[in-house]
């Protein structure tokens, strides 16, 4: 039963992006001012978005290991695995949207990178989580998952700024489409294809995160079994 | 086509394909190590049977 519903849900998965991608290519209008090179918007918002819920699930996983690591061992180990996992698959997206971004820049604005808030928050941010993960990589015991979650918890605070920057700041990425100053937003032929896409590198997100949740659940289990085998020879 | 339709149409795909790279090279990785944890925690049980 539980390998028909994975299943159900990898095929789901895979129709969506395939939909997605025929949607971005042979469905959506061209831009009247950018021309083809618009439609790599349907990569690089999805990818922030899910780049930012992940590091969101990432936070709540770190906020609960450090309120569970007293008086709950056995659900500290869980949300532990939640923010690694979070972590780990926010920072695959958050690397995708630091790689479309700049070829997409380098079309439309002539550059391929400028120090503006809003590319540079966002690479405090890939930072930020990368160094989560080389600490989580290079040092180990409860004291590392302590360090890891309070590194979680700062990192997911430049979240919101990454949001907000465009609309703090002025800069060279342009201001928000959605939620922006009056006259933003998006026809809805090219609105609805971001939409198709948001869902499907969700879902793909979503099935990547489950993944890397059961993998970092055993990898737990193993070191506890060892643990308690090298205490009892 | 014209030039800087073409140089479009080029930085589209690299950024298309990019993206497919790094998720298909994450999801390749994810298998790598679930295959190599469970031949792992195979060995382990079996020294553990062979130890009782």
């Amino acid at each position: 039963m539980k390998k028909l519903l994975i299943l159900v849900y990898a095929a789901i998965t895979v129709s969506l992006m395939v939909w997605g991608f025929y949607q971005a290519i042979y469905v959506a209008p061209n831009d009247a001012m950018q021309g083809e090179i618009f439609r790599i918007i349907y990569y690089h918002v999805p990818s922030a978005a899910v780049a930012f819920f992940f590091f969101a699930i990432s936070l709540a996983g770190s906020i609960g290991y450090l309120a569970f690591r007293r008086n709950s061992p056995e659900k500290a180990q869980v949300a532990d695995a939640w923010a690694l996992a979070g972590a780990e698959v926010g920072v695959v997206f958050c690397t995708v949207v630091l790689i479309t971004g700049p070829i997409w820049g380098r079309r439309a604005w002539g550059i391929w990178w400028t120090w503006d808030p809003r590319l540079t928050t966002t690479l405090v941010l890939w930072l930020i989580y990368v160094s989560y993960l080389l600490l989580r990589r290079f040092s180990a015991g409860p004291q590392m998952q302590t360090l890891a979650a309070v590194l979680g918890i700062f990192g997911a605070a430049d979240v919101p700024i990454v949001y907000m920057s465009n609309r703090w700041w002025r800069t060279q990425h342009p201001g928000p489409v959605f939620g922006g100053a009056q006259g933003s937003g998006m026809a809805w032929s090219m609105a609805r294809v971001l939409l198709w896409n948001m869902g499907a590198w969700f879902a793909w997100g979503v099935f990547i995160l489950i993944l890397r949740f059961v993998l970092e659940r055993r990898q737990q289990k193993i070191a506890a079994a060892e643990a308690q085998a090298a205490l009892e020879a | 086509m014209d030039q800087a339709a073409i140089l479009d149409h080029e930085f589209l795909a690299a950024a298309y394909v990019v993206t497919w790279v790094i998720q298909l090279t994450y999801l390749a990785w994810l298998a790598y190590r679930w295959r190599a944890q469970k031949s792992a925690s195979q060995r382990a049980s079996k020294s553990a049977s062979q130890r009782n």
